[in-house]
C-alpha cells in the first residue's frame, strides 16, 4: 500500500558504519559523500554540495525536496506529499529520509525561483523629501583637510596630525578611527600630499561637541558636489528591497529587489527560526541573507557604475526575526512564549561586523522595532505613511505572511500582529502562485451561468492564481452564489465547474486544455478555508485593536495599506470577502513598500531617524493571544463577509440585489 | 427607603416556535408545544411576562442502547426494546416532547417504521435525530421527513458542513430543523444565517448551542447561551431562536453519572449523583435560557419540572 | 463607572517612562482598565487624576471575608452581571449546617471537615460550618472547634449568639441575622466581636434601610438575606439579580453586599439541590447546606468551579483520551491539541465517519496545532508525555499513533520518544481524516 515503506523493518542495531551517497543530476557531474547511518538525506546533500530546495524548512510539508532513490537503503519518516506512484518509483523527500546504507540518488532539476523585480519597473520615481538639506539633515559629513607636512622640526605622528587638523579646521575636539583605517593612514596621507578627504559620522545636532568617527579617508580633495552614497534596505521575509541613494542630493539612483535567499530554508518566519536553531543553521541563514543583499548591491552599483566600497551608510529595516538572523543573534525566543526578542533597538554597527560588502567602517543603522512580531519594517512603515503625524485616527496595515496592524494618530499608537498565513501570497493554496507571469490576477464570474472570465499576468495561458486573483475569486464565487456564507460550495448548482474534489466541493476556474500546466486550475474547500482564515485573522486583528482602545473601526479617517500586497488588490472585492472594513473607498490609500521608504527617509534625515525611535517607544503592542478577544473576533470574521452583516452595508446591498 | 429597581427594556424578542401539528393543521398530534416568545432574560417576571415556559423532552432510541448507564436502563426496563412502548412510558413520566434518536444500524425503512410507531404510541410532538454521521443522517431523515409530511417534527442535526439536504427536506414537508453548533456564539449565529438563506423561515428553527455537562464544559455552553439570549434581546434577529439543550446525552456520558465502580468514595452515592449530574446541569442551563430540555432519566424529569414550575411563579 | 483604557490614558502623564513596568502609558492604562495592576505603580500620576481613578476603582460590592484558623472564605468584589463579560471572582462559600441541640455535632463536623475531592487536579473541601443556636451555642461552637478550624456562620437571636461568639473570639464569623426588630442589638454584637452580619428583610426597600442604619452604627461587613425562607426559585432569582444590578448598574452602595442562601428552607432535598445550583450560578455569596451529602456536595463544587472559571482563557477541552465510535484495541490512536475548535473539528470528522478511534488530546495550553507547535507547546516530548500519562498503550493492541500533518516534522523525534510505537503522519486538515483513515489505517 506504499504508506510507510520501511515501517515493518525492525529497528536496526546502532552502528557507526558510514555509507557512500552518490548524487546524480542532469546539470552537473555526480557528487558523492560519506555519511554515518542515520544521516538525513538533505544533510548529506548539503555536505556533498548538492542544492536541494527546502521551502518549508525541512518539515516535510512542501514536497519540493523530492528526489529519486535509485539504489540503496533508506528509511522514510513521512511520505506526505508523495503519491503511491511516486513512492513506487523510489521518490522520497530529502528532508524526511534517513540513510541506512550506500545510496544512489537522482536529483531532479531544481525549480528556479522566478524573478520579478517589481520595484524596478513599477515603482514611481522617488523624489527626495521637500526641504532635504544635506548639511543639516545628515549624520555623515564629507570634509576636506589640508595637513601641514611633517618635517624634522615637526615629528608629530600621522594620527595626531590628522586629529589636529580635524580640531583646527573643522572644530572636532575628539575623533575616533578604526584599526584598518590606521593601517592605511600613512599611505593615504602621503598619496594626497597631505591633502585628504574624510567622511565622518557625526552627531548632527551638535557636531563639534561630540566625537567624530572616521568612516573613510581618501587622498586629495574630492569634488564637494560629487555623490555620497548610502543605501536603504528592507529585509522582507519574502523579498529584500534595496535603494541606492545619493546622500548629497537625496536622490534615489537605483531600486532593486530580489527574493530573500533564506526562502530555500523556510517560507515563514517560524520555519526560519526553527532552521536557525539547528546546528550551523544561524550561520547559514545569515550567509544567505547577506548573499542576497550583497548581490543586490552588486546589481545596483553596476547600474550606477560605482564601487560598493563607496557606500558609507546603510539603514536597515525588517521584521524582528529578519534583523536577528541578519545579525546572527539567536532568534529562538521570538517564537516561544512570552515571545521575547534579544534586541529591539540595535546599536550602530560598522559594516565590517555586519558583513555588508560596503565601506568596512560604514555605519549600519538597524532601525528600532517594538516587539517580536512588530519590527522596524512597521515603525519605518508608520513613518513613511505619515500616520504618526495625523491628527485623526488612521489604520495602517502591512499584509504579508504576517499581518501587522497599527491603529492611532500622533497622540497614541497601538499595534498588533496576526498570523494570516501565506494564502494571499499564493502559498498554501493548491493552484496558488506568486504574482508573476501566468498568474490569474483578476476574476469575474457570471452569476447565472457560473462561467468565469479572468485576466492573466503577461496575457498567456494561466499557470495558477496569485493573491489578488484569489481575493477576486473568493469574492466572485460568493457574490455569484457558488459559495454559501460559510464558504462551502453549493453542490446542487447546475454547472459542471462545481464538483466533488478530494477535500469536498471545489470550483474549476480553468480547464486543463486552457492552462499552461495542462491541468485544471481549481479552488478547493481547503483553499477556501485557508483564504477565509487569512482574511478573518486580519479583520479580527484590526477590529480587536479598535475594540481594545474603545475606538469604532468605521470612524477611521484613513486606511493606509503598505506592503507589496497593497499594490494589486481590488478594494471592492477585498471588502466583499470581509478582508477590509466597509468604509468609503476614498479612505483607502495604497502606499506600496512603506518599509523601505521609511528606511530611506531615516537614511537621509537624522530627525526622521529620531522619529522612528519615538514611534517605536510610543507604540503600545497588544498581544492578541493573551485572551479570548481575538479568537471571538476571528470566529466572527470566519464568514462571508462577516457574521455581523450589519458591518458590511455595501456588501449586504449587493447580496440583496443578486437574490 | 424605596429602592428603584433597574429594569431592562429590550428591543428584541425571541421568536415563538411551535412543534407538532394537530389534525386541524394537517398532522396527527394530540397537542402542540410552543416555546419562545420571551422579551426579557429568563424568569425576570418583574420586567416582562414569560409567555411560554420551558418544556421537558425525553430522549428515546430506535433500538436498545448498548452503552447506557445501568441507572438509566433500570429506570426504563423492557421499554428500551420497543420505541413505541418507550414513548408511552416517557409520556407517562412527564415528557412534553419526545426525542427519537435513530441508530447507525437503521435503514431508511426501519427508521420510518420506528418514527411511525412512536407517532402512533404517543400524541406528543416529536423530534427525530439522525445517528450523527452526515451521510447516514441524510439517508435516514429525508425518507422520515417525507413519510411524516405535515407533522411539524423537528429534524436534526443541521451542522455547518451538512445542513442543505436536511433543510430542503424540512422545507418540502412542513417540518422544523435543529441547528447545532459547537459551543460558539458566532458559529450558532452563522448556521442560523445559512439555514434561513436557503429560505426556511426562522420560526422553524430550534438552535442547539451544544452545552457540555457539569464538569465537562458546561461553563462554555452556559455562557454561550447567555450571550445568544442577550444578543437576541438586543435585536440580533439571527439569534432570536428558542434553544434546545441535550442534557441527558451530555451528562450520562460523564463518568460521574455513568459509572458506579472504581470511582472515588468522595463522589458519594452513585444513583443520586447521576441524578444530580443530570438535574443540576439542566437547572443551570434553565437559568441561561434553555427552552427545551432533553433528559434521559424519569426522576430528573420530575425534578426539572419542579424547577420550571417554581421559576414560572410570578410574584 | 469603569473607565476605558483610552480614558485612563488621558489621566496619566503620557511620558512612556516605563517605570511602572509597562512599555507605554497606554499599555499601563489598559492594564488598569482591566484591573490587573494598581495605580500606585505609576510614580508620576497627579493627585487630581489619582482621585478620579480611585472613584472608578472602588468595588461596587463589598468584599466580606470570614476567617478562622488560617482559613478565609471571601465573597463580594464582583464586577460583572455575566461571567462572559469578564469573570466571577470569589466563589460562593459552601457551608454545612449543624444544630446546637444535636448530640453528635463533633462527629458530623469531623466527617464533613475531612471531606476532600479532586477535580481536574484541583482539591475541593467544604468551606465552613453554620451552627443553629437551638441549644447552647457556646458548647456547640466548642464541639465544632474540636473537629474543624474552618470559618463559622452562627444562626440565632442575639441572646443565643453571644455565648457562641465568646467561644470563637479572634475569628471573623458571620452572624445571622439582623432584622427590623433586632438590628440594633445585632449590630452591637457584631461590632463588639468583630463579626460580619447578615441583614435580613423581606423587601429590598427594608433591606437598604437596615444596611444604612447598621453601617451608621459602625458595622461595615454585611451580607444580605433578601428573600423569605421557602420563596419559589423565581423570587430568589429576581431578588439576587436585582441586588447585583443595583450594585453594578446603579452603583447603589446600601445593597452592595454579598448574598447568603439557605436552599434547604423547605426541607425538600430536591429543592435544596436546585436552589443551591441557582445560587451558585446567579450571584450567591455564601450557601448553607442542610447536611453533609458527598454526592450533592461534589456536584455543587464542580458547578461552582465551572461557573467561576475565567472565561477569558482560551477555550480548552480537558486533555485525555477520548473514545470515538466505541474504539477497540485494534483502533488507531490520533493526536491533537486541547484547543476546543481544533478538538471539535477533529472529533466531529471522526465521529461523522463512523470509524472508531482513540483521540488523544494533548495539553497544548489551549492552542491550535500550528500555533502550539510554533510556540513550542506541541512537540514530540509533550505528545509522548500525553500518550504515556494517559496510559494509551494499555488500551490498544496495535501501537500506532497518527500525528496531524501540520507537524509532520515531529515524526522523527516522536519515533525516538516512543520507540515501540508506529508513527504515522496524518492529513493537515481535519476534513481529510475520514479519507486518510480509510486509505491508510484500515
Amino acid at each position: 500500500m506504499g504508506w510507510d515503506i520501511q515501517s515493518d523493518v525492525p529497528p536496526q542495531p546502532i552502528s557507526m558504519a558510514t555509507h557512500t551517497i552518490i548524487f546524480i543530476s542532469a546539470e552537473a557531474k555526480p557528487k558523492s559523500v560519506q555519511v554515518p547511518t542515520g544521516t538525513l538525506l538533505a544533510d548529506a546533500a548539503r555536505q556533498a554540495g548538492v542544492e536541494i530546495g527546502q521551502p518549508c524548512g525541512g518539515q516535510g510539508r512542501c514536497g519540493r525536496c523530492a528526489v529519486q532513490v535509485t539504489q540503496g537503503n533508506v528509511r522514510l519518516r513521512s511520505t506526505l506529499r508523495l503519491s503511491n506512484e511516486a513512492l513506487e518509483q523510489g521518490y522520497a523527500l530529502a528532508c524526511q529520509t534517513i540513510i541506512e546504507g550506500d545510496t544512489t540518488v537522482l536529483v531532479p532539476e531544481q525549480e528556479k525561483i522566478e524573478r520579478r523585480l517589481t520595484t524596478d519597473r513599477v515603482a514611481a520615481e522617488v523624489r527626495p523629501p521637500v526641504g532635504y538639506d544635506y548639511p543639516h539633515s545628515q549624520s555623515v559629513r564629507r570634509i576636506h583637510l589640508s595637513l601641514d607636512p611633517p618635517s624634522m622640526d615637526d615629528q608629530t605622528d600621522d594620527w595626531s596630525r590628522l586629529q589636529t587638523a580635524l580640531r583646527a579646521q573643522v572644530g572636532f575636539e575628539t575623533s575616533e578611527i578604526s584599526l584598518p583605517l590606521l593601517q592605511s593612514l600613512p599611505a593615504t596621507l602621503r598619496a594626497g600630499e597631505w591633502r585628504v578627504t574624510a567622511i565622518l559620522a557625526i552627531h548632527p545636532e551638535r557636531p563639534t561637541a561630540s566625537s567624530a568617527r572616521i568612516i573613510t579617508l581618501q587622498p586629495g580633495h574630492i569634488d564637494e558636489y560629487s555623490p555620497l552614497w548610502g543605501i536603504a534596505i528592507d529585509i522582507g521575509t519574502t523579498t529584500v528591497s534595496l535603494w541606492l541613494v545619493d546622500l548629497i542630493s537625496g536622490k534615489v539612483h537605483a531600486q532593486v529587489a530580489e527574493y530573500n535567499g533564506q526562502i530555500a530554508r523556510g517560507e515563514d518566519v517560524i520555519s526560519r527560526i526553527m532552521f536557525s536553531s539547528k546546528a550551523n543553521g544561524a550561520e547559514e541563514m545569515r550567509t544567505r541573507v547577506l548573499e542576497t543583499i550583497n548581490g543586490l548591491l552588486d546589481t545596483a552599483c553596476k547600474r550606477v557604475q560605482i564601487d560598493a566600497g563607496e557606500i558609507i551608510k546603510a539603514t536597515v529595516v525588517g521584521n524582528s526575526t529578519m534583523i536577528h538572523l541578519l545579525l546572527g543573534i539567536p532568534a529562538e525566543n521570538i517564537r516561544l512564549t512570552p515571545f521575547i526578542t534579544t534586541i529591539n533597538q540595535p546599536p550602530l554597527l560598522p559594516a565590517r561586523e555586519v558583513g555588508l560588502a560596503i565601506a568596512p567602517d560604514a555605519c549600519v543603522d538597524c532601525l528600532p522595532g517594538v516587539a517580536s512580531y512588530v519590527g522596524a519594517d512597521i515603525t519605518a512603515g508608520v513613518l513613511a505613511s505619515g500616520q504618526n503625524r495625523l491628527e485623526e485616527v488612521a489604520l495602517f496595515l502591512d499584509v504579508g505572511t504576517n499581518g501587522e496592524i497599527v491603529l492611532g494618530s500622533r497622540d497614541w499608537l497601538v499595534t498588533c500582529a496576526c498570523s494570516a498565513g501565506p494564502a494571499f501570497e499564493g502559498a498554501g493554496v493548491r493552484n496558488g502562485m506568486r504574482a508573476t507571469t501566468g498568474a490569474i490576477e483578476d476574476v469575474w464570474i457570471n452569476s447565472e451561468t457560473y462561467e468565469p472570465v479572468f485576466r492573466v499576468i503577461g496575457g498567456g495561458k494561466p499557470k495558477g492564481i496569485c493573491g489578488s486573483g484569489l481575493i477576486a475569486l473568493l469574492a466572485e464565487m460568493f457574490v455569484a452564489g457558488i459559495l454559501d456564507k460559510a464558504g462551502s460550495v453549493k453542490r446542487d448548482l447546475p454547472t459542471r465547474r462545481i464538483r466533488e474534489g478530494n477535500h469536498g466541493g471545489e470550483y474549476v476556474i480553468a480547464w486543463a486544455d486552457e492552462t499552461e500546466t495542462g491541468e485544471d486550475i481549481v479552488l478547493s474547500r481547503v483553499d477556501v478555508d485557508n483564504l477565509m482564515r487569512a482574511k478573518a485573522a486580519i479583520y479580527a486583528g484590526f477590529s480587536v485593536l479598535a475594540e481594545q482602545v474603545g475606538f469604532i473601526l468605521e470612524d477611521v479617517h484613513k486606511v493606509l495599506i503598505g506592503g507589496s500586497f497593497g499594490k494589486y488588490i481590488n478594494v471592492e472585492k477585498a471588502v466583499q470577502i470581509g478582508l477590509l472594513p466597509d468604509i468609503p473607498w476614498e479612505r483607502f490609500d495604497f502606499l506600496g513598500n512603506t518599509a523601505v521608504r521609511g528606511a530611506y527617509q531615516a537614511l537621509l534625515d537624522w530627525r526622521e531617524r529620531e522619529r522612528v525611535k519615538q514611534i517605536a517607544s510610543q507604540m503600545t503592542y497588544i498581544e492578541l493571544s493573551a485572551d479570548n478577544t481575538f479568537y471571538e473576533a476571528f470566529m466572527s470574521a470566519m464568514f462571508l463577509p462577516h457574521t455581523d452583516l450589519g458591518r458590511f452595508p455595501s456588501v449586504s446591498a449587493v447580496l440583496n440585489k443578486s437574490t | 427607603m424605596p429602592v428603584e429597581i433597574p429594569k431592562d427594556k429590550w428591543p428584541g424578542s425571541i421568536r415563538t416556535v411551535t412543534l407538532g401539528a394537530t389534525a386541524a393543521d394537517g398532522g396527527t398530534r394530540g397537542l402542540t408545544v410552543t416555546v419562545g416568545g420571551q422579551t426579557a432574560l429568563p424568569y425576570m417576571h418583574f420586567e416582562a411576562q414569560s409567555p411560554n415556559p420551558p418544556v421537558v423532552a425525553i430522549e428515546i432510541k430506535s433500538e436498545r442502547p448498548e452503552d447506557w448507564s445501568s441507572i438509566l436502563t433500570e429506570a426504563w426496563g423492557e421499554a428500551l426494546d420497543d420505541p413505541a412502548r418507550w414513548a408511552a412510558r416517557a409520556q407517562d413520566a412527564g415528557a412534553q416532547v419526545l426525542v427519537l434518536a435513530l441508530s447507525a444500524n437503521d435503514t431508511p425503512e426501519s427508521a420510518v417504521k420506528a418514527v411511525k410507531a412512536v407517532l402512533g404510541a404517543s400524541g406528543l410532538p416529536l423530534i427525530v435525530l439522525g445517528p450523527g454521521q452526515p451521510e447516514k443522517d441524510n439517508d435516514l431523515l429525508v425518507p422520515v421527513a417525507e413519510a411524516t409530511k405535515g407533522e411539524r417534527l423537528a429534524l436534526g442535526l443541521c451542522e455547518d458542513k451538512n445542513y442543505r439536504t436536511l433543510v430542503a427536506a424540512a422545507m418540502a414537508n412542513g417540518h422544523l430543523v435543529i441547528a447545532r453548533a459547537p459551543m460558539d456564539v458566532n458559529l450558532s449565529k452563522q448556521l442560523n444565517i445559512l439555514i434561513t438563506d436557503m429560505g426556511l423561515p426562522a420560526d422553524r428553527i430550534l438552535m442547539d448551542p451544544t452545552t457540555g455537562a457539569l464538569g465537562y464544559g458546561i461553563e462554555y455552553g452556559y455562557s454561550v447561551m447567555e450571550r445568544l439570549r442577550l444578543a437576541a434581546l438586543q435585536g440580533d434577529s439571527m439569534t432570536q431562536l428558542p434553544m434546545i439543550v441535550t442534557v441527558g446525552f451530555e451528562t450520562w456520558k460523564a463518568k460521574e453519572a455513568k459509572v458506579g465502580e472504581g470511582v472515588p468514595e468522595a463522589w458519594g452515592d452513585w444513583r443520586e449523583r447521576g441524578l444530580h449530574w443530570e438535574s443540576l446541569t439542566a437547572a443551570a442551563l434553565l437559568e441561561a435560557g434553555a427552552d427545551i430540555i432533553v433528559l434521559r432519566h424519569p426522576e430528573s424529569v420530575r425534578r426539572i419540572k419542579i424547577a420550571i414550575d417554581e421559576l414560572m411563579v410570578t410574584a | 463607572m469603569a473607565l476605558s483604557g483610552i480614558q485612563i490614558y488621558k489621566l496619566l502623564p503620557q511620558t512612556n517612562c516605563k517605570e511602572c513596568g509597562f512599555p507605554t502609558c497606554l499599555a499601563f492604562a489598559m492594564k488598569l482598565a482591566a484591573k490587573q495592576v494598581e495605580l500606585s505603580s505609576c510614580p508620576y500620576v497627579s493627585e487630581d487624576s489619582q482621585q478620579q481613578l480611585a472613584e472608578s476603582a472602588a468595588p461596587p460590592i463589598r468584599l466580606v471575608a470570614l476567617k478562622a484558623g488560617g482559613y478565609e472564605v471571601k465573597a463580594g468584589n464582583e464586577t460583572v452581571l455575566f461571567r462572559h463579560d469578564k469573570t466571577f471572582y470569589n466563589k460562593p462559600g459552601l457551608f454545612i449546617q449543624v444544630n446546637a441541640a444535636d448530640g453528635d455535632i463533633a462527629k458530623k463536623v469531623a466527617a464533613a471537615d475531612a471531606y476532600s475531592v479532586t477535580y481536574v487536579g484541583l482539591e475541593f473541601t467544604v468551606d465552613g460550618f453554620a451552627i443553629l443556636a437551638d441549644g447552647d451555642l457556646g458548647a456547640a461552637v466548642k464541639a465544632v472547634r474540636s473537629a474543624s478550624k474552618r470559618p463559622l456562620i452562627l444562626i440565632g437571636d442575639p441572646a443565643a449568639l453571644e455565648p457562641g461568639l465568646q467561644a470563637c473570639q479572634g475569628e471573623t464569623p458571620l452572624l445571622h441575622a439582623a432584622d427590623p426588630s433586632n438590628w440594633e442589638t445585632m449590630a452591637d454584637l457584631a461590632k463588639k466581636y468583630q463579626a460580619a452580619l447578615v441583614v435580613k428583610a423581606d423587601t429590598l426597600d427594608e433591606l437598604a434601610d437596615l444596611t444604612q442604619k447598621i453601617q451608621a452604627r459602625g458595622v461595615e461587613d454585611m451580607v444580605l438575606d433578601p428573600v423569605p425562607a421557602a420563596s419559589p426559585l423565581s423570587q430568589s432569582l429576581a431578588a439576587y439579580v436585582q441586588l447585583r444590578r443595583m450594585a453594578l448598574k446603579a452603583n447603589f452602595r446600601p445593597l452592595g453586599y454579598p448574598i447568603i442562601s439557605f436552599p434547604a428552607a423547605t426541607g425538600d432535598p430536591v429543592r435544596e439541590s436546585l436552589f443551591a445550583a441557582q445560587a451558585i450560578a446567579k450571584y450567591g455569596g455564601f450557601v448553607v447546606l442542610s447536611e453533609f451529602k458527598p454526592e450533592l456536595l461534589y456536584a455543587l463544587l464542580v458547578l461552582r468551579e465551572n461557573i467561576y472559571t475565567d472565561p477569558q482563557k482560551p477555550i480548552q477541552v480537558q486533555p485525555g483520551v477520548y473514545e470515538i465510535n466505541n474504539p477497540t484495541p485494534e483502533s488507531p490512536v490520533l493526536v491533537t491539541t486541547n484547543f476546543s475548535i481544533t478538538y471539535f473539528a477533529v472529533a466531529n470528522e471522526i465521529e461523522g465517519s463512523g470509524l472508531p478511534a482513540w483521540l488523544v488530546v494533548a495539553d497544548a495550553e489551549g492552542m491550535s496545532v500550528l500555533t502550539a507547535w510554533a510556540a513550542g507547546k506541541f512537540d514530540a516530548e509533550r505528545i509522548a508525555k500525553s500518550i504515556k500519562e494517559f496510559d494509551v498503550a494499555s488500551k490498544v493492541s496495535r501501537k500506532r499513533v497518527v500525528l496531524p500533518g501540520h507537524v509532520a516534522v515531529l515524526s522523527g523525534e516522536l519515533e525516538e520518544e516512543l520507540p515501540d510505537w508506529e508513527i504515522k503522519v496524518g492529513p493537515r486538515e481535519a476534513v481529510d481524516i475520514p479519507a486518510f483513515y480509510k486509505q491508510v489505517l484500515t
